[in-house]
């Protein structure tokens, strides 16, 4: 109750921009919390204002894990949390979950923020499972139609026959997947499995896969960390031939 | 009372072929909409002109609505779905109704369930254990002498493609089947079931 009425005294204070606020006897002090979403694999390391704090076990999108720096932070000073190694300038890598990626800060609990603006320091940190692209090379296409898709996951690949001017021979096609539509790359979730199959065959010839990480070498297989480490498949080889 | 007087008047210059012509306010019902896959999704707003949601072009999908008309500050909105398309069994309007403010016509989302499918997949001869069989991300391991693997259910319209991830110790199976005959097709108005992986 007492730090309740304190505290809209400060923000008056603040507000009237008087050369006193906050003095007196001992600054106000903040705890810096977080709530981290969806934390799958260990390594995610946080820091601000030289503290860090890491993050063990795991949550879903529903229920975050709760943890809070070992140090209060006096009223008025800045904090910016964000993942260990990561800077204002530089919002990639750091002390991340392994195979994921994470955010922090929304509109109401900002990453980076005074303290003492707001009532209280509760940032929300959001990681994701990485994903990589899966595709690969078709070759001897001349027929039009061509549709592969990776079951009924929604992405595909539509294909057309490119032919080469002078040889009049088909060109090979880089393709990978992409999500309903076509505009948009749709990689594979780390750790998930995929399997390209011909759902609609070009026409007047016939399409088989091959390739992939599965040793049934048919355009299968799973995002393991050998593909990660590769940056994805691009290996998955569709071989057209004429009926 | 006073926003209707507004709205006349607004009617009236553009009847007029006045210059200033836009709706009557500055404010556009829009949202994102989830899980429609093709054309027959009709929004109301109001009981009024029907808004077939189409095809966004920065997705290419039917991701996204917006009644081409924007209302006033304090205007009464109240989204209501007319029709769906054929493979969706319903949707729903998050925050339908409400008086417009730049809050209030941020907050509207149209969220739809599509039908979906048994997928169930027949086995034949598999005597060896070890095959995994694969739709897209989902995958199933299938034991010796099982003879049918029921898959994550599909939704209508969508494509599927079966296929072996990891062949059983001792054989070889391939797969056949599905209205294509290669184990993949498109999903209909019934539970598909005649995809086949024989083994050998």
């Amino acid at each position: 109750m007492k730090f309740s009425l304190l505290r809209p005294a400060l923000a008056i204070g603040a507000a009237l921009t008087l050369a006193s606020c906050g003095g007196g006897g001992g600054k106000q002090t903040y705890p810096i919390n977080v709530e981290v979403y969806n934390v799958q694999y260990p390594g995610l390391v946080l820091s601000t204002n030289g503290q860090d704090l890491t993050i063990n076990g795991t949550s879903d999108l529903n229920t975050p894990i709760k943890a809070t720096f070992p140090q209060e932070i006096e009223y008025g000073v800045e904090y910016d949390v964000l993942p260990k190694g990561q800077t204002e300038t530089n919002l990639a890598g750091g002390s991340l979950p392994q195979h994921q990626s994470c955010s922090s800060g929304s509109s109401g609990f900002p990453r980076r923020n005074t303290a003492g603006l707001l009532q209280k320091i509760d940032v929300v940190v959001v990681c994701s499972v990485n994903a990589y692209p899966v595709g690969g090379t078709i070759k001897g296409l001349t027929g039009t139609g061509l549709v592969l898709i990776n079951g009924s996951s929604g992405s595909s690949y539509v294909a057309s026959p490119v032919i080469d001017a002078t040889t009049k021979l088909p060109t090979d096609i880089k393709w990978a997947l992409t999500q309903p539509g076509g505009l948009v790359a749709a990689p594979v979730t780390y750790n998930t499995t995929y399997g390209v199959t011909v759902l609609t065959q070009p026409s007047g010839q016939n399409c088989t896969v091959t390739g992939g990480n599965s040793p049934a070498n048919n355009g299968s297989g799973t995002m393991d960390a050998d593909a990660e480490k590769a940056g994805g498949v691009s290996n998955i080889v569709v071989t057209c031939t004429n009926k | 009372m006073k926003s209707t007087i507004l709205r006349s008047g607004v009617v009236l210059a553009c009847a007029l072929g006045l210059a200033a012509c836009g709706g009557g306010g500055d404010l556009y019902l829009q949202g994102p909409v989830y899980n429609v896959t093709e054309a027959g999704l009709v929004l109301q707003n109001n009981g009024g002109s029907d808004l077939a949601v189409g095809i966004r072009a920065a997705t290419g999908q039917y991701d996204y609505f917006q009644f081409p008309n924007a209302i006033s500050t304090d205007d009464n909105f109240n989204i209501t779905v007319k029709s769906v398309p054929a493979n969706i069994e319903k949707c729903v309007v998050n925050n339908p109704s409400g008086h417009a403010n730049y809050y209030t016509t941020q907050q509207i989302s149209v969220q739809c369930t599509l039908k979906t499918h048994a997928l169930n997949v027949q086995v034949k001869g598999l005597t060896s254990d070890g095959l995994v069989i694969v739709n897209g991300t989902d995958k199933q391991t299938v034991a010796a002498n099982q003879t049918s693997v029921t898959m994550t259910r599909v939704n209508q319209d969508a494509p599927y493609g079966v296929t072996v991830l990891t062949q059983p110790k001792t054989q070889t199976c391939t797969v056949s089947g599905g209205a294509n005959g290669n184990g993949t097709g498109t999903v209909g108005a019934d539970d598909v079931t005649s995809v086949v992986v024989t083994c050998s």
